[in-house]
């Protein structure tokens, strides 16, 4: 809870990771912080967000993780301690800076958390971004629950100045996403007080004979670092007795520890918690005296390749057990059956527990089950500009190309199945790779390509191939979704905004003055909710040769909702007036909000000039409905511009309080 | 002795408060828990759940299959998506209560004969797991204490009153008005009782 995280008299509390990221990072008097969200660390952002008014931080929500990283790297060496938190392809977006910062080093304590996201639960890929740390020189450490993470984000700032580099604290989704009792310690506060970055007099510019002096000191850096880490609190060694011992770092520490116990095994653990450089030394020691070792680490053989590497020297008949053994998998997350069928195979213990076959006997259980996909919420502004547009392309579905991009709207992409004309799932790369790959479509096909980008990915990456779109006059469709928010990762702000944290009023970046200013002359705005009406606009622009932007504007719903509960206004839903309904299902078709479903008994109507309409009619849920409208709009027997008695669909008598935890 | 509870539910329905209040609980009266939960790109009316762990011994984020001592369900299909989590005649609460996935419905938009998956069938699949099943008519029974957001509270207090469950209802009075709105907190205290007294 947000009142524990900057709580200055208890001493644990019930903590999400993220938010004992951001305790640890308060207690280490951290000045600077800047983002660009992204899950599993988005609420490392949110939190900061909600305090950062308290707490005389000052904080900026970036338009890239680039140049997040710049922010904070400037920050630490201007003279602040600064921390940055960004998804595991943020930092691939961060990196060109991120390799050069391994080469300057930094000042003040300067900490970068990254999430690794192994089953790509929010991600595009499975990376795994520990080698970006050897490949920097930039030290790691890897925390296995929340309360190493408070306490690894404290040390990382205590590193990072002892050694003047960035550090790096990586996690995985499964590490961000869990919550435990985490102890607290004080928050000794200074007040923020600019320093004078000329009397420093440290120099970050690499280049040539710079670099090369940087890069001799880089190395020299990384070995006293390792010796550091030889010592440190984070690796641990749990004695065992078994001859088959057990590497681990992350999150399978969890696993390994539990397994263990069940199966009523006494490994010989080394838990690794820094894990850029290695301590050789430790683990020499470590494998020594033993036959094997297993090593137990999600995604790549990271530690594996390493520990082979080292034991070809310290203990060459070693036997290792993980990825190149194959005895597990360098694909997905790991869980506790995984460990313990792996453990159950190597040191040979009869278990009656048969977790797979639990596994298959649910999945019989679960075949009647249908799927359950995230979809646009009730009152999203994408489902009705995808609904014109699924108009729009009616009947030539089959002569457009649609290039997705991230963000919400990646959700048409695993629905495609119910909006099949959009090809949602044509093609997605990464963050405005919608333009560039749009571009290269348009050269290469006869089909006509249309981008779709989302207002905060437009900022982020959109602009360099927006500026290509433009400068080489591509024959390209780009539909800009402007929710006015960052929706995806949790509604934050973003240059469109016009507001950042603490809620102070922003310069606010309108996307039309933007693209007017890179000199496209085809701009149009529709208002999305205004459905009907966006489909001609969207059919001329099929026509037309060149480019042309659509901003296809309304708010995010939930952004939306959360403004409509701070002003002290309600949500008024809709609802289906069931005696009048024509049954023809035109308010779901190609629509498909969560809020409307089919009701289960039959019924009939005889209308005006006795015509029989019997069927299932629709049914729209008070509960979820948001309000939009656009199903009244969608609706043949509802007129929504002069509603009356006879609509089918009507504004429900009672309104709904907006839940206060949205 | 370790406790494992499933929770599961469509995004948006609230289910994040019944781990906080139980996380708050135990650390208020001196329990080990770890949860795992679902956050970002799932909550988007898609499924998700959270683990809850109680209790020594307890590392791994994660309940093993097969080993929940109870599975809490706000909606009756993720109850039954979730099965393999359950212990053998484990404690199932589930919410009386369908939120229809767009999918089904597209399925009945082009054949509008076939019905929708019903409580009863869940229900005789869940059975083949535990016969222990509590229906609750949480939505009911929250408009009734005041405030239809609170059929969380509603199925935590029913959980509350079943074997292992390691809070008191006194414990869980106390910590409800932390964690919820001030303008709240009588409806979900009523909310609990009521559920906890069905």
């Amino acid at each position: 809870m947000l009142s524990d995280v900057i709580s200055k008299d208890k001493t644990q509390a019930f903590l999400f990771c993220n938010e004992a990221i951001v305790r640890g990072a308060l207690e280490s008097d951290v000045k600077v912080v800047a983002f660009y969200p992204g899950s599993p660390v988005s609420e490392i952002l949110d939190t900061f967000y909600q305090i950062s008014n308290d707490f005389d931080i000052k904080m900026e929500i970036a338009t890239n993780e680039k140049v997040a990283l710049e922010i904070v790297a400037g920050a630490s060496m201007g003279g602040q301690r600064s921390l940055i938190a960004m998804k595991s392809v943020g930092l691939n977006v961060a990196s060109d800076t991120f390799f050069s910062l391994g080469y300057t080093g930094v000042n003040k304590g300067c900490v970068l958390v990254f999430a690794d996201d192994p089953f790509c639960h929010s991600s595009q890929s499975e990376e795994d971004g520990r080698f970006f740390a050897s490949n920097s020189y930039i030290p790691m450490l890897e925390p296995t629950d929340p309360v190493e993470a408070k306490r690894m984000t404290k040390a990382a700032f205590d590193i990072s100045e002892k050694f003047q580099t960035i550090v790096l604290v990586r996690t995985t989704t499964r590490i961000n996403h869990q919550s435990t009792v985490v102890p607290l310690e004080p928050l000794n506060r200074t007040e923020f007080r600019k320093a004078s970055f000329r009397e420093f007099n440290r120099k970050y510019a690499t280049v040539g004979l710079k670099a090369r002096a940087f890069k001799l000191k880089m190395l020299e850096r990384r070995e006293r670092i390792r010796e550091d880490f030889e010592e440190s609190e984070f690796n641990t060694i749990i004695e065992g007795t078994a001859n088959i011992g057990v590497i681990v770092s992350g999150v399978s520490y969890n696993y390994v520890r539990e397994v263990s116990n069940k199966l009523e095994i006494n490994p010989p653990i080394l838990k690794l918690g820094t894990t850029y450089p290695l301590p050789k030394n430790l683990i020499s020691s470590f494998i020594k005296d033993l036959e094997g070792v297993i090593v137990v680490e999600e995604l790549s053989p990271y530690l594996e390749i390493q520990l082979k590497a080292i034991a070809k020297d310290s203990n060459p008949n070693l036997k290792v057990y993980g990825k190149e053994s194959g005895h597990f998998s360098e694909a997905f997350e790991y869980n506790i059956p995984i460990v313990f069928n792996v453990f159950k195979e190597i040191y040979k213990i009869e278990t009656p527990i048969d977790y797979d076959a639990i596994v298959s006997r649910a999945d019989e259980l679960k075949s009647i089950l249908p799927v359950r996909i995230p979809v646009f919420c009730p009152g999203c502004p994408h489902r009705a500009t995808f609904w014109a547009l699924q108009k729009a392309v009616t009947g030539k579905s089959n002569q457009i190309a649609l290039i997705n991009d991230i963000g919400c709207y990646s959700m048409l992409l695993l629905n495609s199945e119910i909006y099949p004309k959009l090809h949602g799932d044509d093609l997605m790369l990464s963050m405005g790779a919608t333009l560039g790959s749009g571009s290269g479509i348009s050269l290469a096909a006869n089909e006509k390509v249309i981008s779709v980008i989302g207002d905060s990915t437009f900022f982020h990456a959109g602009l360099p191939g927006m500026i290509n779109i433009c400068h080489h006059n591509e024959n390209v469709i780009v539909i800009v979704l402007d929710n006015s928010v960052t929706a995806m990762t949790g509604q934050q702000t973003n240059p469109g905004t016009g507001y950042s944290p603490p809620n102070n009023p922003k310069n606010k970046i309108q996307i039309e003055d933007v693209l007017k200013g890179i000199g496209f002359k085809n701009i149009i705005i529709n208002d999305c909710f205004d459905a009907k009406n966006c489909i001609p606009s969207f059919k001329k622009a099929l026509e037309e040769p060149g480019p042309t932007v659509i901003i296809s504007r309304g708010p995010c719903a939930l952004w939306n909702d959360r403004r409509k509960r701070t002003r002290g206004e309600k949500i008024q839903p809709f609802y289906v007036d069931q005696d009048v309904c024509r049954k023809c299902h035109t308010c779901m078709k190609d629509f498909y909000c969560p809020a409307i479903s089919m009701d289960s008994q039959e019924k009939q109507y005889t209308d005006e000039n006795g015509k029989l309409w019997q069927g299932f009619s629709s049914y729209i849920s008070p509960e979820l409905c948001d309000g939009c409208g656009v199903c009244s709009i969608l609706c043949p027997y509802t007129n929504h511009e002069n509603r009356s008695e006879k609509d089918v669909i009507k504004f429900h008598e009672k309104q709904r309080e907006v839940r206060h935890d949205l | 002795m370790t406790y494992n509870l499933m929770t599961c539910g469509v995004g948006g329905q609230g289910l994040m408060l019944v781990s906080n209040v139980i996380g708050i609980a135990c650390a208020e009266f001196g329990l080990n828990i770890r949860t795992a939960e679902t956050h970002g790109l799932a909550q988007r009316s898609g499924s998700i759940y959270t683990h809850i762990r109680v209790g020594e011994g307890v590392y791994s984020p994660l309940i093993p299959y097969g080993e929940a001592d109870a599975l809490l369900g706000m909606e009756a299909i993720e109850t039954l998506r979730y099965i393999e989590f359950l212990k053998p005649k484990g404690v199932i609460i589930m919410n009386n209560y369908r939120w229809q996935p767009v999918q089904s419905t597209d399925e009945r938009v082009k054949n509008p004969e076939n019905s929708y998956l019903t409580i009863d069938t869940i229900v005789a699949q869940l059975t083949k797991v535990s016969s222990n099943i509590h229906i609750v008519d949480a939505s009911e029974i929250a408009t009734r204490a005041g405030n239809p957001l609170t059929s969380n509270l509603v199925l935590l207090g029913a959980l509350a009153k079943t074997e292992g469950f390691p809070i008191k209802l006194s414990q869980l009075q106390e910590i409800v008005p932390k964690v919820v709105p001030k303008k709240a907190i009588d409806a979900n205290l009523k909310a609990l009782l009521m559920g906890y007294e069905t």
